[in-house]
């Protein structure tokens, strides 16, 4: 983990902590909402306003009775802590979430 | 000697253009080494016009003897079933192919055009094309479920989009040299010897697929194309990471995904736009198994491997 990435972390905990308003459902269940989703990512650089549109939480979500962390995420990387989807690309925690998880 | 005759359908040439570039053997090895003597095939054939057209009657009346009828491309019905959009040699191709498929010892259907239709079979399938002997995973087809030729098998498919030149000449071989009666099909009439594996039987990226760690971008060193790109390797029946294509490599060691174009739904979801090269997710999990496994199973298996990875599985990694 480097610097850079903690910080960046420590950054998009706070803005979490400090009640940013994000999008947390609905969750990306199908094909075409993903890529809605992934869409609005793609046009967008903000990094709060990606977060939002992420549903990003400090926590992880249950949805359909499976629990959605990053940890067990397929594009989180365990051992960086960080989400390697391209459209987010960001310094994570295994215990957080987003509604674009996905196994 | 086996005398043989190719014949194309509803067909790009692939599976010619691959049969072609076969080594070991190759095309010139089968007729010099092998006893394949080829009566006639689309790109290799000397008979034109008249001359063609006494042949192919010749080997429907059994003056000549067929002992491989390999067919290449979809039988085309339209318009209407009369077949006229396909026409060979002065009349609908489809005719040619129901006389020939009655004299022929063993008829082999190359590519997935002739063994389930593949591309030109997609709907809405205006050419009204089918395999020989499947549409898609029903059974049936042009010649009907109960087709057999004189050897007693059924069509002899080898799929693919195109089919390997090994595929192609091995099973070629094998019927010229009196071996076709030991071949096992699978349930879709495939060579039980190349299609019972799966593309990711050797793949290099199995370590990826284990660990669960994906690639995003094709051509990426590390990472298994399952999980993001739509790979189908574990649950397409192919020996693509076995016998190599040009002896080298593979779509998948080469970061390109498995289309699972050997199986009969290629291609799949109906070339839906956003359905190639994308993992197809039904609450986050995907919507097709590898074979075998179900998605409680997959959910405990992938949440447990990830866990378990190590660094290096998530660092730059050669794998071809
Ligand atoms: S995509 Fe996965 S790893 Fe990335 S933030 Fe969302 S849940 Fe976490
Ligand atoms: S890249 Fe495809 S064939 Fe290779 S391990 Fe991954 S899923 Fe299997
Ligand atoms: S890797 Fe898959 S798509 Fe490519 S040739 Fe093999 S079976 Fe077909």
């Amino acid at each position: 983990m480097s610097d850079e990435d903690d910080k960046l972390r420590e950054t998009i905990r706070s803005l979490l902590a400090g009640g940013l308003e994000v999008e947390v459902f609905p969750r990306a269940d199908t094909h075409d909402e993903v890529q809605a989703i992934v869409g609005r990512l793609q046009a967008n650089g903000d990094l709060k306003d990606r977060l939002a549109i992420a549903g990003f939480t400090l926590t992880p979500i249950e949805h359909e009775g499976i629990e959605q962390a990053c940890e067990t995420c397929m594009y989180y990387q365990v051992h960086r802590c960080y989400c390697e989807l391209p459209e987010l690309d960001v310094p994570v925690e295994p215990q957080w979430s987003c509604r674009l998880w996905r196994i | 000697m086996a005398n043989l005759l190719w014949l194309q359908g509803g067909a790009c040439s692939g599976n010619t253009m691959s049969f072609l570039n076969a080594e070991e053997p190759s095309a010139c090895d089968l007729v010099t080494d092998f006893g394949i003597n080829v009566l006639w095939h689309p790109s290799l054939g000397l008979e034109l016009g008249e001359n063609l057209r006494r042949m192919l009657d010749a080997i429907v009346s059994g003056e000549i003897a067929m002992d491989i009828f390999v067919f290449e491309g979809t039988v085309v019905n339209a318009p209407n079933g009369t077949g006229e959009w396909n026409r060979f040699c002065g009349r609908p191709m489809k005719d040619w192919v129901a006389d020939l498929a009655k004299v022929a010892t063993f008829t082999v259907a190359v590519g997935d055009c002739a063994t389930w239709g593949g591309i030109p079979a997609t709907a809405p399938n205006p050419s009204e094309s089918e395999g020989l002997q499947f549409l898609k995973r029903e059974h049936g087809g042009f010649l009907g479920k109960d087709y057999t030729s004189k050897a007693g098998l059924p069509v002899i498919n080898i799929p693919g989009c195109p089919a390997h030149p090994d595929w192609i000449t091995q099973i070629v071989v094998a019927v010229a040299t009196g071996r076709g009666g030991d071949l096992t099909l699978d349930e879709f009439q495939r060579p039980k010897t190349f299609f019972t594996s799966f593309t990711q039987t050797g793949c290099t990226r199995n370590m990826h697929f284990a660990y669960k760690v994906s690639a995003t971008e094709f051509g990426q060193r590390k990472g298994c194309l399952f999980y993001d790109l739509g790979c189908r390797g574990p649950m397409t029946h192919s020996p693509c990471n076995r016998i190599l294509w040009n002896r080298v490599s593979s779509k998948t060691r080469a970061g390109m995904p498995c289309l699972g174009c050997t199986e009969p739904e290629f291609p799949f979801f109906d070339l839906e736009p956003g359905t190639v090269f994308k993992t197809q997710t039904v609450m986050g999990a995907p919507k097709d198994m590898p074979t075998g496994v179900d998605k409680a199973g997959y959910i405990k298996l992938t949440a447990a491997a990830k866990a378990a990875s190590p660094a290096w599985a998530e660092e730059d990694l050669f794998v071809v």
